[in-house]
């Protein structure tokens, strides 16, 4: 375990503040960031990093999601359904994790890294929007207001099944990686499950703070959180997402996906060239 | 009988509350813990990580783990008085989950 100085604790709170403002940015929590940094560039063990990075996962779902509560854009539904699959997914990733070797965590990485950098440039983005505020959205479906439409607009779900599945995946992978999971469940919904980009990902930001508390507990009780990075990796993470979601109201432009796109990439190669020896 | 249909103009307000609710949870824990870290990490720079400084540490840990297993407790207290027991009933089996992940932490940490 590192031992922890003050200027130690300062480059963990700003590669905390700059993963979670580029995540904000691309709508994604920052883990996919903050875990090769923490890895590869402080050269922490894979699980240390993987338990900081859950606990700044718990944190910005939690603000994010108290921010947003009360626009009915979070599906509680949909979102408690979901959390079963993804609860049980993380907590046998986490139970995973610590029996398998570092190098096979991070070659899952790159592989899971070079995943992101794909659908980030190919990002499906289905409206799946029905213009009627009075329609039966079902028993899991939704409604809310959507500027673009000007008025309430409703969605079925569709395929839950499905949704179940990549649920169980994302949690599997959030728990092994530090990562939240968010960027495997979102284009899934989104794409094959009739649920609007903007709710799927608020759903999403919301359950991935119980995803990530299955596993960072097992982390946590293992010993493998050092509580004084994460500290200072929480507090970086909510200022950079708090700056990046007040810079980035307007969608993203595509050369920062792009570029993004490309850092993964580079990411991807790096874990799979260290996971390798 | 078939409450789910007939008043749904208080279906969104009902929905609505529900949301609120869990977000003043939510808010609640990130602050508290927030605060707990910031202050436990300023002491064990200048003081060293041992006594105040690693309660705090602690506590803040803890106190951001426990806020989403309190927001699953609400959230059953809430499909509970709205009577729906299905989703009552998928929100105990998270919270049961979670419960698991616990005792591995505590298997795990006794073979540490």
């Amino acid at each position: 375990m590192p031992v922890v100085t003050a200027v130690l604790a300062l480059q963990i709170f700003l590669t905390g503040a700059a993963s979670g403002s580029l995540g904000a940015l691309l709508g994604l929590g920052g883990g996919v960031f903050l875990v090769p940094l923490l890895n590869l560039g402080f050269g922490f063990p894979f699980t240390v990093a993987a338990a900081i990075s859950l606990t700044t996962v718990i944190a910005t779902s939690s603000s994010v999601s108290a921010g947003r509560a009360g626009q009915q854009l979070i599906n509680m539904k949909l979102g408690m359904l979901l959390e079963v699959a993804t609860a049980a997914g993380s907590f046998l990733g986490g139970i995973t994790a610590q029996l398998v070797a570092q190098s096979v965590l991070q070659k899952l990485f790159g592989f899971v890294a070079g995943f992101v950098a794909i659908v980030m440039l190919t990002r499906l983005q289905r409206r799946n929007v029905i213009l009627d505020p009075n329609l039966d959205p079902g028993v899991l479906g939704g409604r809310f207001y959507e500027a673009e439409s000007r008025g309430v607009v409703t969605y079925r779900v569709k395929r839950v099944p499905v949704a179940v599945v990549a649920s169980f995946l994302a949690g599997n992978v959030s728990s092994l990686l530090g990562i939240g999971g968010g960027i495997i469940k979102v284009p899934i919904l989104n794409a094959w499950c009739g649920i609007p980009l903007r709710a799927a990902a608020a759903t999403s930001a919301f359950m991935i703070g119980v995803t990530a508390t299955a596993g960072a507990i097992i982390y946590y009780g293992r010993g493998q959180l050092e509580p004084a990075l994460a500290a200072a990796a929480v507090l970086g993470v909510q200022l950079g997402s708090w700056g990046g979601m007040r810079f980035g109201a307007t969608a993203p432009a595509k050369w920062l996906k792009v570029l993004m796109a490309a850092v993964l990439f580079l990411v991807a190669g790096m874990m799979f060239m260290r996971g390798g020896r | 009988m078939n409450a789910d249909r007939t008043d749904r103009a208080d279906e969104a307000p009902r929905a609505q509350a529900m949301e609120r609710a869990i977000g003043l949870v939510l808010r609640a824990g990130v602050l508290a813990s927030s605060a707990c870290l910031a202050l436990g990490l300023a002491i064990a720079l200048v003081a060293g990580e041992q006594g105040a400084a690693l309660v705090l540490l602690h506590t803040g840990v803890i106190l951001l783990l426990i806020t989403p297993v309190a927001r699953v407790i609400v959230s059953i207290g809430q499909f509970a008085s709205a009577g729906d027991w299905t989703f009552m009933g998928l929100t105990i089996v998270v919270l049961v989950e979670l419960m698991a992940s616990a005792a591995a932490a505590l298997v795990f940490n006794r073979r540490a």
